[in-house]
Protein backbone atom coordinates (compact mmCIF):
# COMPACT_ATOMS: atom_id res chain seq x y z
CA UNK A 1 0.00 0.00 0.00
CA UNK A 2 1.18 3.49 -0.86
CA UNK A 3 2.60 5.52 2.06
CA UNK A 4 0.80 8.65 0.85
CA UNK A 5 -2.52 6.86 1.08
CA UNK A 6 -1.87 6.01 4.73
CA UNK A 7 -1.20 9.68 5.50
CA UNK A 8 -4.33 10.64 3.53
CA UNK A 9 -6.46 8.19 5.56
CA UNK A 10 -5.05 9.69 8.76
CA UNK A 11 -5.86 13.26 7.68
CA UNK A 12 -9.36 12.44 6.42
CA UNK A 13 -10.23 10.64 9.70
CA UNK A 14 -8.74 13.47 11.72
CA UNK A 15 -10.94 16.00 9.91
CA UNK A 16 -14.10 13.86 10.10
CA UNK A 17 -13.66 13.17 13.80
CA UNK A 18 -12.84 16.79 14.68
CA UNK A 19 -15.96 17.88 12.79
CA UNK A 20 -18.17 15.29 14.48
CA UNK A 21 -16.61 15.91 17.90
CA UNK A 22 -17.32 19.63 17.71
CA UNK A 23 -21.07 19.01 17.90
CA UNK A 24 -20.65 16.61 20.83
CA UNK A 25 -21.67 13.02 20.47
CA UNK A 26 -21.65 12.58 16.69
CA UNK A 27 -17.98 11.69 16.32
CA UNK A 28 -18.45 8.33 14.63
CA UNK A 29 -21.06 9.17 12.04
CA UNK A 30 -18.80 11.00 9.59
CA UNK A 31 -15.94 8.45 9.43
CA UNK A 32 -17.42 5.81 7.11
CA UNK A 33 -19.10 8.26 4.64
CA UNK A 34 -15.90 10.31 4.46
CA UNK A 35 -13.81 7.18 3.84
CA UNK A 36 -16.05 6.07 0.98
CA UNK A 37 -16.32 9.61 -0.39
CA UNK A 38 -12.69 10.84 -0.19
CA UNK A 39 -10.66 7.63 -0.06
CA UNK A 40 -12.52 5.44 -2.52
CA UNK A 41 -12.81 2.58 -0.03
CA UNK A 42 -15.77 0.26 -0.49
CA UNK A 43 -18.22 0.03 2.39
CA UNK A 44 -17.13 -3.46 3.48
CA UNK A 45 -13.56 -2.19 4.07
CA UNK A 46 -14.65 1.13 5.59
CA UNK A 47 -17.07 -0.35 8.19
CA UNK A 48 -14.52 -2.39 10.24
CA UNK A 49 -12.15 0.63 10.21
CA UNK A 50 -15.06 2.80 11.41
CA UNK A 51 -15.74 0.32 14.22
CA UNK A 52 -12.14 0.54 15.49
CA UNK A 53 -12.26 4.34 15.42
CA UNK A 54 -15.61 4.34 17.28
CA UNK A 55 -14.05 2.19 20.04
CA UNK A 56 -11.02 4.47 20.32
CA UNK A 57 -13.13 7.64 20.48
CA UNK A 58 -15.51 6.18 23.06
CA UNK A 59 -12.67 5.02 25.36
CA UNK A 60 -10.63 8.17 24.83
CA UNK A 61 -13.53 10.47 25.66
CA UNK A 62 -15.09 8.58 28.58
CA UNK A 63 -12.84 9.73 31.44
CA UNK A 64 -14.15 13.28 32.15
CA UNK A 65 -17.80 12.09 32.28
CA UNK A 66 -16.87 9.18 34.59
CA UNK A 67 -14.84 11.42 36.91
CA UNK A 68 -17.68 13.93 37.27
CA UNK A 69 -20.13 11.09 38.03
CA UNK A 70 -22.38 11.87 35.05
CA UNK A 71 -22.12 8.43 33.39
CA UNK A 72 -24.59 5.86 34.76
CA UNK A 73 -22.48 2.70 34.44
CA UNK A 74 -25.22 0.47 35.88
CA UNK A 75 -27.69 1.50 33.18
CA UNK A 76 -24.85 1.08 30.64
CA UNK A 77 -24.01 -2.52 31.55
CA UNK A 78 -27.69 -3.57 31.54
CA UNK A 79 -28.29 -2.04 28.10
CA UNK A 80 -25.03 -3.47 26.75
CA UNK A 81 -26.58 -6.96 26.89
CA UNK A 82 -28.93 -5.78 24.14
CA UNK A 83 -26.40 -3.71 22.14
CA UNK A 84 -23.80 -6.52 22.00
CA UNK A 85 -26.46 -9.04 20.91
CA UNK A 86 -27.53 -6.56 18.23
CA UNK A 87 -23.89 -6.12 17.18
CA UNK A 88 -23.44 -9.88 16.71
CA UNK A 89 -26.61 -10.02 14.63
CA UNK A 90 -25.21 -7.17 12.53
CA UNK A 91 -21.88 -8.94 11.95
CA UNK A 92 -23.74 -12.10 10.86
CA UNK A 93 -26.00 -10.08 8.55
CA UNK A 94 -23.35 -7.94 6.89
CA UNK A 95 -22.16 -10.58 4.40
CA UNK A 96 -25.73 -11.37 3.34
CA UNK A 97 -27.10 -7.89 2.76
CA UNK A 98 -26.62 -6.50 -0.78
CA UNK A 99 -24.24 -3.50 -0.85
CA UNK A 100 -26.90 -1.05 -2.19
CA UNK A 101 -29.06 -1.86 0.85
CA UNK A 102 -26.16 -0.93 3.17
CA UNK A 103 -25.73 2.42 1.40
CA UNK A 104 -29.50 3.04 1.53
CA UNK A 105 -29.58 2.23 5.24
CA UNK A 106 -26.67 4.59 5.83
CA UNK A 107 -28.43 7.36 3.87
CA UNK A 108 -31.54 6.86 6.02
CA UNK A 109 -29.52 7.00 9.25
CA UNK A 110 -27.83 10.23 8.11
CA UNK A 111 -31.19 11.82 7.20
CA UNK A 112 -32.72 10.89 10.57
CA UNK A 113 -29.61 12.29 12.32
CA UNK A 114 -29.95 15.55 10.38
CA UNK A 115 -33.60 15.73 11.38
CA UNK A 116 -32.78 15.05 15.05
CA UNK A 117 -30.10 17.72 14.96
CA UNK A 118 -32.56 20.26 13.61
CA UNK A 119 -35.11 19.44 16.30
CA UNK A 120 -32.49 19.64 19.07
CA UNK A 121 -32.99 17.55 22.16
CA UNK A 122 -35.56 18.59 24.67
CA UNK A 123 -35.85 17.32 28.20
CA UNK A 124 -38.62 14.76 28.47
CA UNK A 125 -41.62 16.10 30.40
CA UNK A 126 -41.72 14.69 33.92
CA UNK A 127 -44.43 12.09 34.43
CA UNK A 128 -46.69 12.74 37.39
CA UNK A 129 -47.82 9.13 37.92
CA UNK A 130 -45.63 7.26 40.38
CA UNK A 131 -43.70 4.34 38.92
CA UNK A 132 -44.44 0.99 40.56
CA UNK A 133 -41.53 0.33 42.93
CA UNK A 134 -40.97 -3.24 41.70
CA UNK A 135 -39.98 -2.44 38.11
CA UNK A 136 -36.71 -3.58 36.50
CA UNK A 137 -34.90 -0.32 37.15
CA UNK A 138 -35.59 -0.50 40.91
CA UNK A 139 -34.65 -4.18 41.20
CA UNK A 140 -31.30 -3.49 39.49
CA UNK A 141 -30.86 -0.21 41.43
CA UNK A 142 -30.39 1.88 38.29
CA UNK A 143 -31.73 5.15 39.72
CA UNK A 144 -28.95 7.61 40.37
CA UNK A 145 -27.96 11.27 40.45
CA UNK A 146 -25.69 13.57 38.48
CA UNK A 147 -23.83 16.76 39.44
CA UNK A 148 -25.37 20.10 38.43
CA UNK A 149 -24.39 23.61 39.44
CA UNK A 150 -26.99 23.74 42.21
CA UNK A 151 -25.99 20.31 43.64
CA UNK A 152 -26.77 16.69 42.80
CA UNK A 153 -29.93 16.04 40.78
CA UNK A 154 -31.63 12.70 41.40
CA UNK A 155 -33.50 10.88 38.64
CA UNK A 156 -35.48 7.67 38.20
CA UNK A 157 -34.97 5.32 35.26
CA UNK A 158 -38.14 4.20 33.44
CA UNK A 159 -39.20 1.48 30.98
CA UNK A 160 -36.03 -0.63 30.80
CA UNK A 161 -37.57 -3.34 28.52
CA UNK A 162 -38.44 -0.74 25.85
CA UNK A 163 -34.93 0.70 26.17
CA UNK A 164 -33.44 -2.78 25.69
CA UNK A 165 -35.46 -3.34 22.50
CA UNK A 166 -34.29 -0.02 21.00
CA UNK A 167 -30.70 -0.76 22.06
CA UNK A 168 -30.76 -4.08 20.20
CA UNK A 169 -31.51 -2.10 17.05
CA UNK A 170 -28.76 0.40 17.88
CA UNK A 171 -26.19 -2.41 18.23
CA UNK A 172 -27.32 -3.92 14.93
CA UNK A 173 -26.95 -0.62 13.06
CA UNK A 174 -23.58 0.05 14.71
CA UNK A 175 -22.10 -3.26 13.50
CA UNK A 176 -23.61 -3.00 10.00
CA UNK A 177 -22.56 0.60 9.35
CA UNK A 178 -19.45 1.11 11.51
CA UNK A 179 -21.03 3.94 13.52
CA UNK A 180 -21.85 4.65 17.16
CA UNK A 181 -25.54 4.85 16.14
CA UNK A 182 -26.59 7.69 18.40
CA UNK A 183 -29.64 7.86 16.11
CA UNK A 184 -31.32 5.07 18.06
CA UNK A 185 -29.49 5.53 21.36
CA UNK A 186 -30.71 9.08 21.83
CA UNK A 187 -34.45 8.25 21.53
CA UNK A 188 -33.94 5.09 23.59
CA UNK A 189 -32.33 6.96 26.46
CA UNK A 190 -34.22 10.25 26.31
CA UNK A 191 -37.67 8.88 25.53
CA UNK A 192 -37.80 5.29 26.81
CA UNK A 193 -35.60 5.47 29.91
CA UNK A 194 -36.22 9.20 30.45
CA UNK A 195 -32.64 9.91 31.47
CA UNK A 196 -31.59 13.55 31.83
CA UNK A 197 -29.85 14.73 28.64
CA UNK A 198 -26.39 15.04 30.23
CA UNK A 199 -26.61 11.53 31.65
CA UNK A 200 -27.85 9.99 28.41
CA UNK A 201 -25.05 11.65 26.37
CA UNK A 202 -22.34 10.45 28.75
CA UNK A 203 -23.81 6.96 29.15
CA UNK A 204 -24.38 6.51 25.42
CA UNK A 205 -20.76 7.49 24.67
CA UNK A 206 -19.59 5.05 27.36
CA UNK A 207 -21.65 2.17 25.92
CA UNK A 208 -20.60 2.69 22.31
CA UNK A 209 -17.12 1.27 23.08
CA UNK A 210 -18.44 -2.09 24.27
CA UNK A 211 -21.02 -2.32 21.47
CA UNK A 212 -18.32 -1.68 18.88
CA UNK A 213 -15.87 -4.00 20.67
CA UNK A 214 -18.37 -6.87 20.24
CA UNK A 215 -18.48 -6.38 16.47
CA UNK A 216 -14.81 -5.30 16.34
CA UNK A 217 -13.66 -8.53 18.03
CA UNK A 218 -15.76 -10.57 15.60
CA UNK A 219 -14.39 -8.63 12.60
CA UNK A 220 -10.85 -8.96 13.99
CA UNK A 221 -11.24 -12.72 14.54
CA UNK A 222 -12.47 -13.21 10.96
CA UNK A 223 -9.57 -11.14 9.56
CA UNK A 224 -11.80 -8.35 8.14
CA UNK A 225 -9.70 -5.55 9.66
CA UNK A 226 -6.90 -4.25 7.43
CA UNK A 227 -4.22 -2.77 9.76
CA UNK A 228 -2.96 -0.35 7.11
CA UNK A 229 -6.47 1.14 6.87
CA UNK A 230 -7.84 0.79 10.41
CA UNK A 231 -4.52 1.92 11.98
CA UNK A 232 -4.31 5.42 10.48
CA UNK A 233 -8.11 5.82 10.73
CA UNK A 234 -8.13 5.01 14.46
CA UNK A 235 -5.17 7.25 15.24
CA UNK A 236 -6.55 10.13 13.18
CA UNK A 237 -9.97 9.91 14.78
CA UNK A 238 -8.64 9.79 18.37
CA UNK A 239 -6.61 12.94 17.79
CA UNK A 240 -9.48 14.54 15.85
CA UNK A 241 -11.93 13.82 18.68
CA UNK A 242 -9.58 15.53 21.15
CA UNK A 243 -9.43 18.64 18.96
CA UNK A 244 -13.21 18.46 18.47
CA UNK A 245 -13.78 18.38 22.24
CA UNK A 246 -11.57 21.48 22.63
CA UNK A 247 -13.43 23.30 19.86
CA UNK A 248 -16.76 22.29 21.41
CA UNK A 249 -15.82 24.28 24.50
CA UNK A 250 -14.59 27.39 22.67
CA UNK A 251 -17.01 27.59 19.73
CA UNK A 252 -20.73 28.01 19.94
CA UNK A 253 -22.18 24.63 19.00
CA UNK A 254 -25.54 26.30 18.35
CA UNK A 255 -24.06 28.50 15.61
CA UNK A 256 -22.55 25.45 13.90
CA UNK A 257 -25.78 23.45 13.92
CA UNK A 258 -26.96 24.42 10.39
CA UNK A 259 -23.50 23.48 9.05
CA UNK A 260 -23.78 19.98 10.51
CA UNK A 261 -27.31 19.50 9.20
CA UNK A 262 -25.96 20.47 5.76
CA UNK A 263 -22.98 18.09 6.08
CA UNK A 264 -25.26 15.21 7.12
CA UNK A 265 -27.69 15.82 4.25
CA UNK A 266 -24.76 16.07 1.81
CA UNK A 267 -23.38 12.74 3.03
CA UNK A 268 -26.85 11.18 2.78
CA UNK A 269 -27.13 12.27 -0.87
CA UNK A 270 -23.65 10.84 -1.53
CA UNK A 271 -24.66 7.50 0.02
CA UNK A 272 -27.90 7.47 -2.00
CA UNK A 273 -25.94 8.02 -5.23
CA UNK A 274 -23.64 5.15 -4.21
CA UNK A 275 -26.68 2.94 -3.66
CA UNK A 276 -28.07 3.80 -7.12
CA UNK A 277 -24.63 3.43 -8.72
CA UNK A 278 -24.22 -0.03 -7.22
CA UNK A 279 -27.59 -1.14 -8.56
CA UNK A 280 -26.42 -0.82 -12.15
CA UNK B 1 -28.93 4.56 47.86
CA UNK B 2 -26.92 4.79 51.09
CA UNK B 3 -23.55 6.48 51.50
CA UNK B 4 -21.42 3.31 51.37
CA UNK B 5 -23.13 2.36 48.12
CA UNK B 6 -22.35 5.76 46.63
CA UNK B 7 -18.72 5.43 47.76
CA UNK B 8 -18.24 2.17 45.82
CA UNK B 9 -19.93 3.67 42.78
CA UNK B 10 -17.57 6.63 42.74
CA UNK B 11 -14.54 4.37 43.25
CA UNK B 12 -15.49 2.21 40.26
CA UNK B 13 -16.09 5.32 38.13
CA UNK B 14 -12.58 6.59 38.89
CA UNK B 15 -11.00 3.18 38.21
CA UNK B 16 -12.73 2.86 34.82
CA UNK B 17 -11.78 6.44 33.88
CA UNK B 18 -8.09 5.71 34.55
CA UNK B 19 -8.08 2.36 32.71
CA UNK B 20 -9.88 3.71 29.63
CA UNK B 21 -7.76 6.84 29.36
CA UNK B 22 -4.40 5.11 29.77
CA UNK B 23 -5.42 2.20 27.56
CA UNK B 24 -6.43 4.52 24.71
CA UNK B 25 -3.08 6.31 24.93
CA UNK B 26 -1.14 3.05 25.02
CA UNK B 27 -3.01 1.53 22.05
CA UNK B 28 -2.69 4.76 20.05
CA UNK B 29 1.07 4.95 20.73
CA UNK B 30 1.56 1.34 19.58
CA UNK B 31 -0.38 2.07 16.35
CA UNK B 32 1.61 5.29 15.83
CA UNK B 33 4.97 3.51 16.22
CA UNK B 34 3.87 0.81 13.76
CA UNK B 35 2.83 3.50 11.27
CA UNK B 36 6.13 5.34 11.66
CA UNK B 37 8.06 2.12 11.07
CA UNK B 38 6.00 1.37 7.96
CA UNK B 39 6.35 4.86 6.50
CA UNK B 40 10.05 5.22 7.39
CA UNK B 41 10.80 1.79 5.93
CA UNK B 42 9.81 3.01 2.47
CA UNK B 43 9.81 0.07 0.08
CA UNK B 44 11.70 -2.32 2.39
CA UNK B 45 9.28 -5.24 2.58
CA UNK B 46 10.40 -6.66 5.95
CA UNK B 47 9.93 -3.35 7.83
CA UNK B 48 6.48 -2.90 6.28
CA UNK B 49 5.39 -6.37 7.40
CA UNK B 50 6.82 -5.69 10.86
CA UNK B 51 5.02 -2.33 10.93
CA UNK B 52 1.68 -3.90 9.97
CA UNK B 53 2.13 -6.47 12.75
CA UNK B 54 2.71 -3.76 15.34
CA UNK B 55 -0.35 -1.82 14.12
CA UNK B 56 -2.40 -5.02 14.46
CA UNK B 57 -1.27 -5.36 18.08
CA UNK B 58 -2.36 -1.75 18.73
CA UNK B 59 -5.78 -2.39 17.13
CA UNK B 60 -6.21 -5.55 19.21
CA UNK B 61 -5.39 -3.51 22.33
CA UNK B 62 -8.05 -0.92 21.47
CA UNK B 63 -10.66 -3.64 20.86
CA UNK B 64 -9.71 -5.39 24.13
CA UNK B 65 -10.01 -2.18 26.18
CA UNK B 66 -13.84 -2.06 26.48
CA UNK B 67 -13.83 -5.82 27.14
CA UNK B 68 -11.37 -5.27 30.00
CA UNK B 69 -13.68 -2.55 31.32
CA UNK B 70 -16.64 -5.01 31.40
CA UNK B 71 -14.45 -7.59 33.14
CA UNK B 72 -13.45 -5.03 35.79
CA UNK B 73 -17.12 -4.16 36.32
CA UNK B 74 -18.00 -7.86 36.76
CA UNK B 75 -15.26 -8.26 39.38
CA UNK B 76 -16.03 -5.06 41.31
CA UNK B 77 -19.79 -5.75 41.35
CA UNK B 78 -19.12 -9.32 42.55
CA UNK B 79 -16.86 -8.14 45.37
CA UNK B 80 -19.46 -5.56 46.32
CA UNK B 81 -22.01 -8.43 46.59
CA UNK B 82 -23.98 -6.84 43.77
CA UNK B 83 -24.59 -10.25 42.18
CA UNK B 84 -27.30 -9.28 39.70
CA UNK B 85 -25.11 -6.67 38.04
CA UNK B 86 -22.11 -9.01 38.18
CA UNK B 87 -24.08 -11.72 36.33
CA UNK B 88 -25.22 -9.15 33.75
CA UNK B 89 -21.59 -8.02 33.15
CA UNK B 90 -20.51 -11.67 32.79
CA UNK B 91 -23.33 -12.20 30.29
CA UNK B 92 -22.00 -9.27 28.20
CA UNK B 93 -18.53 -10.88 28.25
CA UNK B 94 -20.04 -14.20 27.12
CA UNK B 95 -21.85 -12.50 24.22
CA UNK B 96 -18.60 -10.84 23.06
CA UNK B 97 -16.75 -14.19 23.32
CA UNK B 98 -19.53 -15.84 21.31
CA UNK B 99 -19.01 -13.25 18.57
CA UNK B 100 -15.31 -14.14 18.33
CA UNK B 101 -16.12 -17.82 17.96
CA UNK B 102 -19.01 -17.71 15.46
CA UNK B 103 -18.20 -14.36 13.81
Amino acid sequence: MHGGFVVWLFLVSFGASALGGTIGMASGIFIVPVLTLFSGLDIHTAVPAGIVSVIACSCGGAAPFLRSGTTNIRVAIVLEVATTLGALTGVRLTGHLPVPILYLLFAAVLMVSAWQMMLKRRAAPEEIAATPPRDWASRLRLHSSYPERGGDVFYRVRRVPLGLALMYGAGLLSALLGIGSGVLKVPAMDTALRLPIKVSSATSNFMIGVTAAASGAAYFASGSIDPMIAGPVALGSVLGAMLGARLLMSLSAEALRPLFVLALVGMAVHMLLHAVGNLR
Amino acid sequence: MDNADRGTRRGLDQLLARVLQRGTWLGSCVIASGLVLTLAGGSVVSSRIQGARIINVGIAMLIALPVLRVLLMAIVFFRGRDFRLSVIATLVLAIIALGCIVG
